[in-house]
């Protein structure tokens, strides 16, 4: 549950992001792909690297044991 | 071909900025005469033309305009001087401020001869005081010490006088003092005795002394004084220790010996005269010339300073003119002289959306020059590749120029830039990670970028100006790395709980197993990142190491796939039906049967939390496909699942060997039907047709062999690169395990060891070791290592699934590039 809502925040914040390139970035020809395609791709990434540090965590095999004290 | 290309991106999406090179065209361009050097140089100012050397045959002696360039050569020449003496002289010239204010070659031409010819005048007249000066001052030094010699011999002279003054010696005692003190004087031989001064230099004066004294056969006296200061000698202009030298001779023969041996020492001699009266008198006059030669050389060197920064105002304006000049007639060596119509004909590649800007550059030209006839502008039609041109702008042109650092792309391939602006910094993160670093690498950087405008004027050092130059890059470095940091949640090695309590809890209220069997998973994951509980834990490294070992996997089976469907990408932009099917669609069915599905199952692994071992799956899964799972069974019917992939990707390898070069051939055939007996004619007419038409020959050969061994090393290539090169993506996982280990031992070891001693020094001390260490070691090092295998990661394994980069750069004629070169 967690996972999905997580997951379209990172989607709003794609296509908020793509927007506003849209608005700012808009001296070249109209149909330039390339900003929309690079937020994308950034996008992507980093939902990427969260969604499989996510996921790693959710059934661990493995517990944190903590070390002596000293 | 070369013009016909702008078909867009296969029809499949509207046209993207820098995916595919820019359409260019072969034009040809035919100027009258008059206005070939107008023509030139606005061409220059627009800077979108390649021109193709048409004399590649002549040498530069043969060409056209080999004597303007020659003049050329000269004016440079002459302003190489001017600045060699303006920055002997301390002078710099100052920066233009006004760019347009247009002037004369000829007028330059002629300014710059009379000022070269006026500073060589100054130079020498400089040259010429400067020398008598130093005589003069040497010739003073030996008047004050030779002086002191005779004074000091006469004083103890007289003092002897009145000892032996009832001896009654011979007149000449006075006269002769120095001699008295070494040797009673024989009344009988009154020899007439001559001596010499000068100064020579001390490191030779002992040589110059033994030799003075066998020449003559000891029959010479020589005193030397020290002088304490350096001269300056004046004829080589140097500094040099000497001494000053009396020889007492007699005899002419000793005299011309004595004087050769001077001369062969490089001593200079001056007169001297012995009457204190002549010496006194010689030594005002030479006091007096000093002084005047003084104030003489000060107004000559005033002069010249005015002189050169006269110069030094116009210098940069000439220098630029001269250095355009030269280009431009370089270039108007490039076009062809047609003889016959009494214009020049150019060749140059051009892109297609440039061509309404050189017509009007052109035009413009032709009514500046006032002549009778207007330029011809057309489009040529060949075969030849053209070269590639990207527009890039500050941003993007770094990273084009990491990419064009491997290769330059082939004219129209799909250009790896487009992904690379996003995935380069974002692998360098993955490798990086850390919030407290990348906060440190982007306040670097945005130093950098806020005071753009001042750093690109000024020169900088090699290292800094490559820095400067990969500004943007490190800040989207810096950027993904802060994010990076957060996901791995470390912060200098800290981790912080900053979205949300730590998941994990003791079992019990006691926490008397939290050492040996560890802490329970009790609230829910950790929504952002690694849980901070893990820092410093007994358990961490498994954990962590197996987290980031699989991250790596599906990060590299993800850019691989990229690289893959960027290959599609141009399958269809060529229109090559054969690569989409025989190549494009077995490599995509090899590589995710395989390392797909190891990804696949990682997730499914994690999803379910089972224990099944992964590495045991996929090997077993080619040793005995047949073996039953057991408890490595992830989903029902894995084993059926298992042996189809296998099946697939065993399939697959044929399939992208052996058809394609089989088609290539027929294509080959059929595109060729019924041209073999044209072959005779075809030669008779390629005579007639210009040379620069293209290249004939090269596409039509066909080798089967050679097509089938490329397509055979191609299929090697990719089949084992499969796994080599998701086994390199694995350095994703060990870079990052470097830095934060290196991270946390400067934590622990350095700062909280400084902290415990409860010392201020040591804690001072402690703080700085820990600040040179984090910049040293890992914001220079880990960044440039971190940079160095991003970059590896890029060129190899995601650029080898497609690109191709055997092309050539588009290098336009433009000034803008004459300004900055260092002849």
């Amino acid at each position: 549950m967690a996972f999905l809502v997580t997951s379209l925040i990172f989607a709003v914040v794609g296509i908020i992001a793509s927007v506003f390139t849209r608005i700012c970035f808009n001296q070249g020809p109209s149909t330039n792909l390339l900003h929309f395609t690079l937020v994308i791709t950034a996008t992507v990434c980093c939902w990427l690297m969260w969604a499989i540090v996510y996921i790693a965590q959710m059934k661990p095999l493995i517990v944190p044991i903590l070390s002596e004290v000293e | 071909m070369a013009e016909t290309r702008g078909g867009g991106g296969g029809g499949c999406c509207p046209p993207m900025d820098l995916m595919r090179s820019e359409p260019m065209q072969l034009v040809q361009v035919i100027v009258p005469m008059e206005s070939a050097h107008l023509t030139v140089s606005y061409l220059g100012d627009l800077g979108l033309v390649q021109f193709k050397d048409l004399n590649s045959e002549k040498s530069p002696f043969q060409r056209t305009y080999a004597a303007q360039i020659k003049r050329c050569g000269e004016m440079a020449r002459k302003i190489r001087f001017f600045k060699d003496q303006m920055s002997k002289a301390g002078v710099s010239p100052k920066l233009i401020l006004d760019k347009d204010v247009d002037i004369d070659l000829d007028d330059v031409e002629s300014k710059l001869g009379e000022l070269e010819a006026e500073l060589v005048e100054i130079n020498a007249n400089n040259d010429k005081l400067q020398r008598s000066y130093n005589e003069l001052v040497e010739y003073k030094l030996v008047l004050e010490k030779a002086g002191e010699f005779f004074a000091s011999a006469h004083r103890s002279a007289t003092a002897q006088q009145s000892e032996i003054e009832s001896q009654q010696v011979g007149e000449d005692v006075l006269e002769t003092p120095l001699l008295q003190e070494e040797k009673s004087v024989d009344s009988t031989k009154q020899v007439k005795l001559g001596f010499l001064t000068g100064l020579v230099p001390r490191e030779k004066s002992m040589v110059f002394e033994r030799i003075l004294f066998r020449a003559t056969r000891g029959n010479i006296f020589i005193r030397q004084s020290v002088i304490e200061e350096s001269v300056v000698d004046p004829n080589s202009g140097e500094k040099a220790e000497k001494n000053v030298f009396v020889v007492f001779y007699s005899g002419e023969r000793a005299k011309s010996k004595i004087l050769k041996i001077c001369e062969a020492f490089g001593a200079n001699r001056y007169p001297f005269s012995e009457e204190l009266g002549r010496q006194a008198q010689m030594m005002t006059t030479v006091s007096g010339r000093l002084a005047e030669l003084k104030t003489t050389i000060s107004a000559g060197l005033d002069h010249r300073k005015i002189l050169l920064e006269t110069i030094g105002d116009k210098f940069e304006q000439w220098n630029l003119k001269v250095r355009k000049e030269k280009a431009i007639y370089h270039t108007l060596n490039m076009l062809s002289l047609d003889v016959t119509k009494k214009c020049l004909v150019g060749e140059g590649w051009s892109p297609l959306f440039a061509a309404p800007e050189i017509q009007e550059a052109l035009q413009r030209a032709a009514v500046d020059s006032n002549s009778q006839v207007g330029s011809i502008f057309q489009v040529l039609r060949t075969k030849e590749m053209p070269p590639t041109f990207f527009r890039t702008n500050k941003f993007t042109t770094a990273f084009q120029e990491i990419v064009d650092a491997y290769g330059v792309a082939k004219y129209q391939e799909a250009n790896p830039t487009v992904f690379t602006i996003v995935t380069f910094p974002f692998l360098f993160a993955v490798m990086f990670g850390d919030w407290g670093h990348g906060i440190c690498l982007l306040l670097a950087t945005m130093y950098l970028i806020l005071r753009e405008k001042t750093l690109s004027s000024q020169k900088l050092g090699d290292i800094m100006e490559m820095a400067f130059g990969g500004r943007y890059v490190i800040l989207m470095m810096s950027l993904f790395s802060i994010y990076t940091g957060l996901i791995y949640n470390e912060f200098f090695s800290i981790p912080y709980p900053l979205f949300a309590p730590s998941a994990y809890e003791c079992r019990d209220a006691s926490c008397s197993e939290a050492t040996t069997i560890g802490l329970i998973k009790t609230r829910d994951t950790y929504p952002f990142g690694v849980d901070p509980v893990w820092h410093g834990t007994r358990s961490e490294l498994p954990f962590l190491n197996s987290l980031k070992m699989k991250m790596s996997i599906l990060l590299g089976v993800a850019q691989m796939n990229l690289g893959i469907i960027m290959s599609f990408l141009n399958a269809k932009f060529f229109k090559s039906a054969v690569n989409v099917w025989f190549q494009f669609v077995p490599q995509m069915i090899f590589l995710n049967c395989l390392f797909g599905y190891l990804s696949v199952l990682i997730i499914i692994k994690w999803c379910t939390g089972s224990q099944a071992d992964l590495y045991h799956v996929m090997i077993y899964m080619f040793l005995s496909p047949m073996d039953d799972l057991g408890e490595n069974q992830l989903f029902p019917n894995q084993k059926t699942v298992q042996l189809t992939f296998l099946f697939l990707a065993l399939v697959s390898v044929p399939w992208m060997l052996l058809p394609k070069p089989f088609i290539l051939k027929k294509q080959h055939e059929a595109r060729h039907q019924g041209q073999s007996y044209a072959q005779l004619d075809e030669t008779d007419e390629s005579l007639q047709v210009e040379t620069n038409g293209g290249s004939h020959g090269h596409e039509e050969e066909f080798e089967f062999s050679e097509i089938f061994v490329h397509q055979l090393i191609h299929t090697i290539e990719f089949v084992l690169g499969a796994v080599s090169n998701t086994a390199s993506y694995l350095r994703l996982w060990a870079l990052s395990l470097a830095h934060s280990e290196l991270s946390s031992v400067f934590y622990e070891k350095v700062l909280l060891m400084a902290l415990g001693f409860n010392n201020i020094f040591i804690l001072i001390v402690g703080l700085l070791v820990f600040i040179f260490a984090t910049v040293g070691v890992l914001l220079v090092m880990e960044t440039l290592s971190a940079f160095l295998h991003a970059l590896r990661l890029h060129w190899v394994e995601y650029q080898n699934k497609f690109y191709e980069g055997d092309g050539y750069k588009f290098a336009p004629f433009t000034f803008t590039l004459v300004g900055n070169e260092d002849e």
